[in-house]
């Protein structure tokens, strides 16, 4: 069975479907299994003999189903809803092959690039705070970056709460006018 | 691990979806994104203090009618495309409505208005902040979407990124009507507009990339 003709409104899997909504595992497992033929016959057709893709697609998908389960909308049909998934998956793959770098090094790449982005908004932000007086930097960090409430604040510095706010809006400001005159 | 172990791992310990559970988890995002939205209208632009009278007056809710408008439309575009089979149906095309209704009320100010004021009636007093105000304010709602949207199963991410940025600077600058006290229909179809574009643009830039799954 194809995954164009089971859009052809598949009654059983969409009740299996309903009933795993509703908690039955059993009906969810069955559901699962049942999408096995259709998906490899899916990407098979589409890779063309390469089996560990095939498989791999297979079961992104099943994971993609079961995890985004939530996203399926009872009143349409089951069929046009795992097929948008698969066809997704496919297309997040040609995606990703058409780099000339191998997926698993992509991944790797991808965490180096975000840690470098974090740091150097880090370091900006350091570089930064160290242009206004000590005690509002520091009210800013316990704030703004660390997330204390004002009261959390006050205890970590040793400071009344209302020079906490007064120094974090002094603080706040004296940014915005450095920022304002072009400080690189 | 093969298929069928697989299939077992997924099935075990398995937890009943609740209906409109997808409704449900983009409503908490924009909720939960626009309390903090409005925690900086309060707290850093502040309340206009003659609230109470505005919204006794007609300008308040043309303005509403505007920012409401949109923001019910894309919410309701990128409702649908939070799905993987979602399309945009007739809520894209229906954002035209409160643009063109705007439009019009704008140039019926224009007609009553002398030439010589009309510099003051499309810049009135903020216009050097209010489509970046508007953007500011839009931001916590955008991430709260996304957040949402990262569980769901969007395929075009581009056409969502955007949708939900739509949405996030609708209810940004609802939100931000709560402040601001221009009055004329020419300033918010301007500089409201420029600010939900530049969230729209946001998600556009942040949808290809974050809204992956």
């Amino acid at each position: 069975m194809g995954l164009m003709r089971m859009r052809q409104g598949d009654d059983r899997l969409r009740a299996l479907m309903l009933a795993g909504l509703a908690g039955d595992s059993v009906a969810h497992a069955a559901l699962l299994r049942a999408l096995l033929p259709p998906l490899r016959g899916f990407f098979r057709r589409r890779l063309g003999g390469r089996d560990d893709d095939v498989e791999d697609l297979v079961q992104e998908t099943l994971i993609a189903v079961h995890q985004r389960r939530a996203t399926y909308d009872p009143d349409r049909p089951l069929g046009a809803w795992v097929y948008a998934i698969a066809r997704y998956k496919l297309i997040d793959r040609y995606r990703r092959s058409g780099r000339t770098t191998p997926l698993d090094d992509m991944a790797e790449l991808a965490d180096e690039f975000t840690f470098a982005d974090a740091s150097d908004a880090r370091a900006d932000v350091d570089r930064l705070l160290d242009t206004i007086p000590e005690k509002q930097a520091s009210v800013l960090r316990a704030t703004r970056i660390d997330g204390l409430s004002t009261a959390e604040a006050a205890q970590r510095l040793g400071i009344g709460e209302s020079d906490v706010k007064v120094s974090a809006h002094r603080g706040l400001k004296a940014l915005a006018a450095r920022v304002k005159d072009g400080w690189r | 691990m093969n298929s069928d172990e697989l299939i077992a791992t997924l099935s075990y310990d398995l937890r009943p979806v609740p209906r409109h559970a997808l409704g449900r988890r983009l409503g908490l995002g924009a909720v939960l994104g626009g309390l903090v939205t409005l925690g900086l209208v309060a707290d850093w632009l502040g309340i206009r203090p003659d609230i109470a009278r505005a919204m006794h007056g007609a300008t308040f809710w043309i303005k509403w009618a505007y920012t409401i408008g949109l923001a019910v439309c894309a919410t309701a575009v990128t409702l649908r495309l939070a799905r993987p089979d979602g399309t945009t149906g007739a809520w894209l095309r229906l954002m035209a409505v409160p643009v063109l209704g705007l439009a019009i009320v704008a140039v019926g100010e224009l007609a009553m208005t002398p030439r010589g004021q009309w510099p003051a009636l499309w810049l009135g007093h903020s216009w050097t902040i209010c489509s970046r105000n508007v953007f500011v304010l839009s931001v916590p709602i955008f991430a709260g979407l996304l957040w949402s949207m990262r569980r769901l199963a969007p395929t075009r991410l581009a056409l969502a990124g955007t949708t939900a940025g739509v949405a996030a600077g609708g209810w940004g600058a609802t939100l931000y009507c709560l402040h601001c006290p221009e009055t004329s229909a020419l300033f918010v179809l301007t500089w409201y507009t420029l600010g939900m574009a530049g969230a729209a643009l946001l998600g556009r830039l942040l949808g290809a990339r974050l809204l992956r799954w």
